[in-house]
């Protein structure tokens, strides 16, 4: 896949990356879908027709109408607000997860790389231990440790996929680290510090960023996949696991309320996935077409 | 070949190993004094009761000597008794791990069995409506949450049209949540194998009984169906790992009574003995049949074992 | 098409298998009763939860029984005398009582039993519940006497409750006794328990019913009773409806519609003795602040909620100790009770320096299920409405149990209130609650202790009466135990037509003696 990466750079005469990827129908639509999550987010507040934790803002399980677009739950709260406030604290857990792994991964690849010898070999082991638990496993410690909040949820979910990223940076950083450049500027004395700021972290950064991309949905999931368990978000905050917790009850009066929180979240899901698709193609164009 | 299976075993070992480790550790940095929750609905139970139990359950001795006592009495088949209820713990973990086990499996037999299907037809049919319809599924199926298809299959197949029961434990209530937890991987192993068979049909040997005039069909069953399912198979013991997970929320929604279910009350009801042993179950249970599955792999994979 | 093709397989599957589904077609003569959870043991010493209790109320016996309202009556015990100093109550048993193992059950078990709750290697979570017992004396096999150190007036009831059942001493040799073997001499011998999925009772033929709230003497009259776990209420429903259960909790927002339609019967727990109220966690601020406790208590409004909520199903409960309880009574709590009015709650709060730019913020606690946190969020809501920001937490009881104890033992955190829930047969519970150190080292004081010491030693029922009610009158005027409703849990349950002679007793005792499957 890196070898790919050297093929970005020569210059093939393509067009730039970031057309290519919006000319795939999976990346345009993934971008479509973000972009929605993303205005839902920063606009969303702005646009609610009603505060989404107001109750009584409708009679109670209404089913959805012009009034109510996606009905009301049964405390009269307006659905379609609930949704469109969930975005924001959607795209915060997946970014905020991701983030924790993502940095804590690299810094633990980056460590077990340059330490070499059996320090490195031990770090290494010991993510593949954490790994073979499942982050399922791992988050469900943290949160039996930490307490039920969505803040712990995130956290947990964070925690849980650092092995996973330590080992793809470790991977792609271990081929990069054989390549002669690298053995080059090793013997020409760059420091091990300088190597992999330099030579080491730029290299693996677009294969990172494809996994994290990917990464985005499968934190989203898991911790609505929590909050859904009420190890999560706690009531009223319109977190969608939660909201799809709530309306089990009303499964045969109001199938609505089960309808709307589970489409965003498989929309959003959907978008990252796509994205991370389309990106790792752009990026890589000898995977295309596969 | 010896090497390979000498290191999978360290691997299992090492992670056995480490789990009893953060389970011991487990109990020392939650909030909370287990103890206090177990009496705390009886108003009787003085703090001189408390220091006496805690002393009986090695509360009050150091790490290390607590490490100690737990691996010992671990050695004998005892992992504690719950907070509530005073059951033992062990036996309530075991009674219930078939039923988890059952449910992976019957899972992963679903994932395979539609994944390969639908990764088969998609690769045969390259380019066609069939193989976009099915890859599309199979991107929508990936983004599907567990807990919303779950719920969903309830709504229209239990509760709807009332067709199968949607709690409980046997065998009519196996389908639903098997289904819930396979799907999502079918789209999974869908999408690998279509690659894997695509990869392979444009190796040469494929090509050449392409040109010798064989249908294409018929190279694929003979020549690239067994390739194409290399890398089905070397994932299979992370995906057999990853279904345990998922059964862990599949059950919580089906009421199946499996480990999972047990494990999300014993954190509600912050049931630290129980909490550790599922960990500890848990992670053996993946260990082992991961195990299990690379070594069957590799008795029926000879070139895996000339390497 | 994988979804096609998955939809077909459901569909194959679902003819194969519903032939496994029919089977309750034929004359039964089996009850099977779903219920939301399992129990925790076998060991009536071991557990406190409803669902715990009312399986032992199956198995085990009591010396005492209650009468529909609630008041301790003669069982296994044909009559008891308490001495004039209150010290000393002698129970004559009845003859001829054997256990489920056939062992002839007398004074010796008696002593077996309570002397197991006060083992101090291992005494039960209820030891307190017993009184001040100091010697349990065998007169003859069936006479015993208990010797307490002080007056104890709420024993009887205890005596009548499941909490204080009967274990018959050849358990002793039993070391799995609480999880695979449990002899009692109750009307339903234990056959097995699969944990988390159910356990299975036969009719005990040597069952002779002297007290339970039964018209049938002798033994039950149907062959076996199976309590089954089904978490989900949509899941209990579609059971009661294909014949799969026979007696279950519906979901409670279709009770009205089945009602209605009358496909299936409705029971209703009636002096469940269960009350929901709010405490307050008095050590620290803002709640050391009585205003900040009677801002809360007007400002919500418990009978919009549980309206709401539960419909008709729920009352609102003033007082501290619910319907069914001795000391109960609605108008002397009303009088002394918060009616919602969030003009004083605002007062109150504006007093303190509190407002809408300045919220007060604090910690809410309650207990999962029973839809109490869609209650806690409306609570929440009429709160946000006084400038109160209430941060929801639920927990399972247990942990709320400690962690309300945790939150008055550490004064430098945020300040919380929460939604308890108690059940109990006697107005005893507000000692244990109040008195010092409290149950949850919460609100204590020393004029409210002297009070609460003499509602256990006046054995005269309306001297004692005045007294509890003189704590009642103290506990809601400080706002420190302010009640909400009841009843709160597992109170409803939903009966097929075929099922007569199901009730169910005062404290949420299902009786199953007289019940016939047509």
């Amino acid at each position: 896949m890196s070898a790919a990466v050297e093929i970005v750079a020569a210059p093939p005469r393509e067009a730039p990356w970031i057309a290519r990827l919006l000319r795939a129908p999976g990346g345009a639509i993934g971008a479509a879908l973000i972009l929605l999550l993303l205005f839902s987010a920063l606009f969303g507040d702005a646009l609610v027709p009603y505060s989404p934790t107001r109750m009584a803002a409708g009679r109670p399980l209404l089913a959805p109408s012009l009034a109510h677009l996606f009905g009301t739950d049964e405390f009269g709260r307006d659905e379609f607000s609930r949704v469109l406030a969930g975005a924001r604290l959607t795209l915060m857990v997946g970014l905020v997860a991701v983030g924790l792994s993502f940095s804590a991964g690299l810094i633990v690849a980056m460590l077990a790389v340059l330490a070499r010898g059996w320090r490195g070999a031990a770090v290494m082991r010991l993510m593949d231990v954490l790994f073979s638990f499942t982050d399922t496993l791992i988050a469900l410690a943290c949160v039996a440790v930490l307490g039920a909040s969505l803040q712990n949820a995130v956290l947990a979910v964070g925690i849980a996929a650092i092995p996973f990223y330590a080992r793809t940076a470790h991977a792609a950083a271990l081929v990069e680290r054989g390549k002669p450049y690298c053995e080059a500027a090793a013997v020409a004395g760059a420091g091990p510090l300088r190597l992999a700021l330099r030579h080491l972290l730029p290299n693996i950064m677009p294969v990172m960023i494809v996994v994290a991309t990917m990464g985005v949905s499968t934190a989203i999931l898991a911790t609505a996949a929590l909050s859904f368990l009420g190890l999560g978000a706690q009531p009223p905050m319109p977190e969608w696991g939660l909201m799809l917790a709530g309306a089990r009850s009303y499964m045969e009066r109001a199938p609505w309320l089960m309808l709307f929180p589970g489409l965003a979240i498989a929309l959003t899901v959907l978008g990252f996935n796509l994205l991370g698709d389309a990106l790792r193609d752009a990026i890589d164009p000898g995977r295309r077409g596969r | 070949m010896g090497r390979f299976i000498a290191r999978r075993l360290g691997l299992g070992l090492l992670t056995i190993f480490v789990t009893t480790i953060a389970v011991t550790l487990l109990i020392h940095i939650v909030p909370g004094d287990p103890v206090r929750i177990m009496y705390a609905q009886s108003q009787g139970t003085t703090d001189a009761d408390i220091a006496a139990i805690r002393h009986r359950l090695g509360l009050d001795r150091g790490v290390f000597v607590q490490y100690g006592l737990f691996v010992g009495r671990l050695a004998q088949g005892d992992l504690g008794r719950t907070v509530r209820g005073d059951q033992p713990v062990l036996p309530l973990i075991l009674d219930r791990l078939p039923n988890t086990l059952l449910l992976a499996a019957a899972a992963m037999v679903i994932a395979l069995v539609l994944g390969i299907g639908a990764g088969f037809v998609s690769a045969w049919r390259e380019g066609s409506l069939v193989d976009t319809g099915l890859m599309t599924t199979a991107i929508g199926g990936v983004a599907i949450p567990q807990f919303w298809l779950g719920l969903m299959l309830m709504l229209v197949f239990g509760v709807r049209l009332a067709w199968l029961p949607v709690g409980g434990t046997g065998l009519p209530n196996l389908v639903l949540p098997a289904l819930t937890l396979g799907l999502g991987n079918a789209a999974i192993v869908a999408r690998m194998c279509r690659a894997a068979m695509l990869d392979t049909m444009r190796q040469e040997f494929a090509r050449a009984a392409r040109a010798r005039g064989l249908p294409k069909f018929l190279v694929m069953t003979r020549h690239v169906l067994r390739p194409g399912l290399v890398p089905v198979a070397t994932m299979m013991g992370m995906q057999f790992a990853y279904m345990m997970g998922g059964a862990i929320v599949v059950e919580n929604i089906f009421s199946w009574n499996g480990i999972g279910r047990l494990a999300i009350s014993a954190i509600f009801e912050r049931d630290y003995p129980l909490i550790q042993g599922f960990i500890l179950v848990f992670a053996t249970s993946v260990v082992v049949v991961s195990l299990l599955i690379d070594l069957l792999q590799l008795a029926l994979d000879p070139r895996l074992r000339r390497q | 098409m994988a979804l096609k093709s998955s939809v077909l397989a459901v569909g194959v599957m679902a003819g194969v298998l519903s032939f496994g589904l029919a089977r309750s077609a034929v004359a039964k003569n089996e009850i099977v009763w779903a219920r939301y959870g399992d129990i925790d043991t076998l060991d009536p010493q071991r557990a406190t939860s409803t669902l715990s209790l009312q399986v032992w109320s199956l198995i085990y016996d009591t010396l005492l029984a209650t009468d529909a309202e609630g008041r301790p009556v003669p069982n296994l015990a044909k009559s008891y005398e308490m001495s004039p100093d209150g010290l000393h109550y002698t129970f004559h048993l009845h003859a001829g009582v054997k256990c489920a193992d056939g062992s002839a059950l007398g004074a010796d078990d008696v002593k077996y039993t309570i002397e197991r709750a006060f083992d101090p290697a291992h005494p039960s979570v209820t030891k307190a519940s017993w009184g001040p017992i100091t010697t349990v004396d065998v007169l003859d096999p069936l006479t015993v006497r208990l010797d307490l150190a002080h007056p104890f007036v709420a024993l009887p009831a205890f005596l009548a409750d499941s909490f204080s059942s009967i274990i018959c001493k050849s358990n002793a040799g039993h070391a799995d006794f609480g999880t695979m073997t449990a002899i009692g001499s109750g009307p339903w011998r234990f056959v097995s328990w699969t944990k988390g999925d159910r356990i299975v009772l036969e009719r005990n033929p040597r069952y002779r019913n002297f007290g339970k709230l039964a018209e049938n003497k002798g033994p039950p009259y149907m062959q076996r009773l199976v309590i089954t776990v089904v978490p989900e209420p949509e899941a209990r429903l579609a059971a009661l409806r294909t014949g799969a259960a026979d007696i279950a909790e519906p979901p409670l927002e279709d009770v009205a519609d089945l009602r209605k339609s009358r496909q299936l019967d409705i029971v209703i727990a009636r002096n469940t003795g269960q009350d929901v109220f709010f405490e307050f966690a008095a050590h620290k601020p803002p709640f050391n602040d009585e205003r900040a406790r009677k801002a809360v208590a007007y400002a919500t409004d418990p009978q919009a909620a549980i309206s709401l909520i539960y419909g008709n199903l729920s009352e609102r409960e003033w007082c501290p100790i619910a319907r069914g309880v001795f000391g109960n009574d609605e108008a002397f709590c009303e009088k002394h009770g918060y009616p919602y009015d969030p003009a004083k709650a605002r007062a109150l709060l504006a007093q303190m320096g509190y407002g809408p730019d300045h919220p007060l913020e604090v910690t809410f606690i309650g207990w999962t299920g029973g839809e109490r946190d869609k209650l806690m969020q409306i609570f929440q809501a009429q709160l946000a409405e006084v400038g109160v920001k209430a941060d929801i937490q639920i927990m399972d009881i247990g942990s709320m149990n400690a962690r309300v104890r945790q939150e008055n033992e550490s004064p430098k955190t945020r300040g919380s209130f929460d939604m308890m829930t108690w059940s109990w047969f006697d107005p005893d519970i507000l000692y244990a609650l109040w008195h010092s150190p409290g149950a949850y080292r919460g609100y204590t004081s020393p004029a409210l202790d002297k009070m609460l010491d003499e509602t256990r030693v006046l054995t005269d029922p309306a001297a004692r009466l005045e007294k509890v009610h003189e704590v009642i009158a103290y506990l809601m005027e400080h706002a420190i135990d302010v009640g909400l409703y009841t009843p709160g849990w597992e109170w409803v349950f939903a009966v097929r037509p075929q099922v007569t002679g199901f009730h169910v007793a005062p404290f949420v005792y299902p009786i199953f003696n007289d019940v016939r499957i047509h």
